[in-house]
């Protein structure tokens, strides 16, 4: 094959301008991120159980004695006794590429989802928002994503080309990050090894009996000829080889929820161990949903179980929050409240954001209460209190007085200028008793006339203690009433009551009310 | 202010002369850590006079209660609220809710007697959106509620613990000391309602309501209708004010027809003036260091 004749141009570069951030032994990093005080132990990650399990992935201490991916797990402790060993962790990992795919959302909104610890992203004009102290635009912009990405607790690896081959190569290579200017694509990629391109193992023989054993020396042959003989495998590496995308990048959807847990090394039975790890993974979580401007509205808890089966929980919050104490309150409490009932062997933490709550200032006005601390606060007292004993007071219709609802507390925002304070109209409250108090009450001879009789003396039918605290005993000074209260007659739950206001002579102020159903008094209120 | 040493110093005008020097001799025997630890009266007062002004008070648009209070409730200070039952007490915390949520600010109810009924507030004149409503179960539910309230900012919390005995307790005087250090760091008020004292050194003030006496209306051939109550308010400790100061409180009811006079109780007769402490004109001489106790 004659290739300088026959040589075909191809397509010019696309102008795009790609990232790629690539972490290296990708299960050891993720494994790292969720256990980062394994970093300075020799750690390995294996696959398999028992002595059949080979290692992926070493850390810098275990390979410096002897380890390397594909021995077994007892061949690597016989060189490396202090070995740790942990299994591959699919949650660790999917939390780890989320991360990832985060950091680089910080910085495009045009990335891609590559897997085992890839993401692209399109960074095409991104870079003029770099380089203000003299430094290449590009390199800033690298050396920030570098940064990122360790903040976040991964050590990735940057490279910027015009391609997503030439990006990932890039990214693979030490002293990151490495910039191919646009258009040398395939000056960069032509010394490099063949088996960068990762072709089919078919594919691969073929090159290597036909000779060609560099990127470049692929690159070369006519595009047309090795299309007609390698078929469209062929023609899509040869389009790789010379540094074009033969797929563009492809944006991911955001996914609806953040995902954050990890596989237990051996199943835990106790709580305060596992609110020990699960704190590790919410501070992660909480910190993610930072970074992206979000907070949590529902947290979702799934656990998997010793020998088998699955839990889910779910957690409602009252206002979006991101504060990881309230959060691992709320798990506790969920926990202890109602118990896995078997030893917990993995977990993840499913966060359903929302954006934060917020607040205008205004410079007249009241101040108006921190979003972030009212969220915080108002999730600590859910925990604390329950979700029914937190929130705003709202009447309800009708008229009995022990009826009342609550709904989640949200206050409108202050008056933009200070109002001044009005005189209060000095009312009269009422203290209510729920539940009502059944009294037992002496009332005067009503005669023949039907009228209700008011009452001359009450005793509370309560229990001895509860009387003493009660203390709603006694002659009656004063009666005043009846008024009459009758609603939902048409119900299956009526209300025909005759009210009475009554002081009593050792002091007291308070308001029984007969069941006119039943004949039985009540205490449900007292002037207070 | 935290910290300080306050001493029993004569601060009136006509001492003032002989205060300084009096402070400035027990300034020069005392070690130097303790030095700047010790306050006349007159700089104390002179300090809470600047506090004041900084934080200004929250009116409760009680007249009884801002007289007493010179304004309203302070801010940064814990206020307790003493009452028996049918005291007026619940229909006071009512009304400083109704003030605060009136000019547009938030308020906390910590309610451990779980009494709100939100009709009566809604027509007591509170704002049911911008009140946060928490019913705990017990005393220590309620303390560390209120706790949380204060430390979200709210600049009314007011903590009801229902009729007597409270629920839990008397509480530690820590965890009280613990709340009034939480509404001091945050700038909020914090009026504690209780039957009896709970507070115990942590109040800045304590107000006593004296048992209402029952306001009817009608007798004879026409039905008896509760007009209102009416009470009085004096002052049992304030930091700055002399106890014994007192001031009527009328309370009607919403059925009471308007224009209807609530006669207060008297005040008591007042108490008698105490002694002035003496002024430290010599101070003893400084103990020698040795024969101290082994």
């Amino acid at each position: 094959m004659t290739a300088a004749a026959d040589a075909d141009p191809g397509p010019a570069p696309a102008a795009a301008r790609i990232a790629c951030l690539h972490l290296p032994l990708f299960p050891l990093a993720a494994r790292l991120r969720a256990e980062p005080e394994l970093a300075r132990e020799a750690l390995a990650v294996v696959d398999g159980n028992g002595n059949a399990a080979r290692v992926v992935a070493a850390n810098r201490l275990a390979r410096g004695a002897g380890v390397k991916p594909g021995q077994t797990l007892p061949q690597a402790r016989a060189l490396c006794p202090k070995l740790v060993a942990r299994p591959g962790d699919a949650a660790c990992e999917r939390a780890a590429q989320e991360a990832l795919l985060e950091v680089a959302e910080r910085f495009s909104p045009r990335v891609e989802d590559a897997g085992d610890g890839v993401a692209y992203l399109d960074v095409e004009g991104i870079d003029r928002h770099f380089g203000k102290d003299g430094t290449p635009p590009e390199l800033d912009l690298g050396r920030s994503l570098a940064a990122a990405a360790e903040a976040a607790g991964l050590p990735a690896r940057v490279g910027i080309a015009s391609s997503k081959l030439a990006s990932r190569i890039a990214a693979g290579l030490p002293d990151s990050p490495v910039i191919v200017p646009a258009g040398e694509e395939a000056a960069f990629l032509a010394p490099l090894p063949l088996s960068r391109l990762t072709p089919e193992i078919d594919l691969a023989a073929t090159l290597e009996r036909w000779g060609v054993r560099s990127i470049g020396d692929f690159a070369r042959l006519p595009a047309k000829r090795v299309a007609s003989r390698l078929g469209k495998s062929g023609r899509d590496l040869h389009a790789t080889s010379r540094g074009l995308d033969p797929r563009p990048l492809v944006p991911r959807e955001p996914p609806p929820a953040f995902h954050e847990g990890m596989s237990l090394e051996w199943p835990l039975v106790s709580l305060e161990p596992f609110l020990f790890v699960g704190r590790a993974a919410l501070e992660r979580l909480c910190q993610r949903l930072e970074s992206c401007g979000l907070a949590c509205t529902r947290l979702e808890l799934n656990l998997r179980l010793e020998p088998d089966g699955h839990q889910t929980r779910s957690l409602d919050l009252p206002a979006p929050t991101r504060d990881v104490k309230t959060l691992l309150t709320l798990v506790r409490l969920d926990l202890e409240a109602t118990p896995p009932g078997a030893p917990v062997a993995a977990f993840a933490f499913l966060a359903h954001p929302d954006r934060p709550r917020e607040a205008q200032l205004s410079l007249y006005g009241p101040a108006a209460l921190s979003p972030d601390k009212l969220a915080t606060a108002l999730a600590r007292l859910f925990a604390l209190l329950g979700p029914d004993r937190v929130g705003s007071p709202q009447p309800v219709d009708g008229h009995r007085p022990e009826r009342f609802a609550l709904v989640p507390y949200a206050p409108p925002p202050p008056p933009e200028t200070r109002r001044e304070p009005r005189t209060g109209r000095g009312l009269l409250a009422v203290r209510v008793l729920r539940p009502p108090v059944a009294l037992e009450v002496i009332t005067e001879d009503a005669g023949e006339t039907g009228e209700p009789a008011p009452p001359v003396e009450i005793r509370a039918l309560v229990s001895e203690e509860e009387k003493k605290r009660l203390r709603i005993d006694g002659r009656v000074k004063v009666a005043s009433g009846p008024w009459g209260l009758e609603e939902g007659w048409w119900t299956d739950d009526p209300a025909g009551r005759d009210y009475w206001d009554v002081e009593l002579a050792g002091g007291g102020l308070y308001r029984l009310y007969r069941d006119r159903a039943t004949g039985e008094w009540f205490a449900d209120g007292v002037y207070d | 202010m935290a910290g300080a040493l306050p001493l029993a110093l004569d601060t009136g005008p006509d001492d003032a002369a002989a205060t300084a020097p009096a402070v400035g001799r027990l300034r020069a025997v005392l070690p130097a850590d303790f030095r700047g630890r010790v306050q006349s009266a007159r700089e104390l007062a002179r300090a809470r006079r600047e506090e004041a002004a900084e934080h200004p008070p929250l009116p409760t648009a009680v007249p009884a209660l801002d007289r007493l209070l010179a304004g309203g409730l302070p801010r940064a200070h814990l206020v307790e609220l003493v009452g028996a039952r049918s005291s007026g007490r619940f229909s006071t915390v009512l009304a400083a809710l109704a003030a605060t949520t009136g000019v547009g600010e938030a308020a906390a109810l910590v309610d451990l007697g779980d009494g709100l009924d939100p009709a009566a507030a809604l027509a007591a004149g509170v704002d049911l959106a911008r009140l946060l409503w928490l019913r705990p179960a017990d005393l220590q539910g309620a303390l560390a509620s209120a706790e949380i309230a204060l430390g979200a900012g709210f600049p009314l919390v007011a903590l009801d613990l229902g009729p007597p005995p409270v629920r839990g307790g008397r509480g530690i005087e820590a965890a009280w000391l613990r709340l009034a250090r939480s509404a001091r760091a945050h700038g909020a008020a914090l009026l504690v309602a209780s039957p009896y004292r709970v507070s115990g050194t942590a109040a800045t003030a304590v107000l006593r309501a004296d048992r209402a006496r029952a306001v009817w209306q009608g007798g004879g051939a026409t039905p008896w209708l509760l007009g209102g109550a009416a009470t009085r308010l004096t002052i049992e400790k304030h930091r700055g004010t002399l106890p014994g100061q007192s001031a009527g409180l009328e309370l009607k009811t919403a059925e009471c027809p308007p224009g209807t006079r609530i006669q207060t109780p008297a005040a008591p007769a007042a108490a008698a003036p105490r002694p002035r402490p003496a002024v430290w004109e010599e101070l003893p001489e400084p103990r020698r260091a040795a024969g101290g106790r082994r």
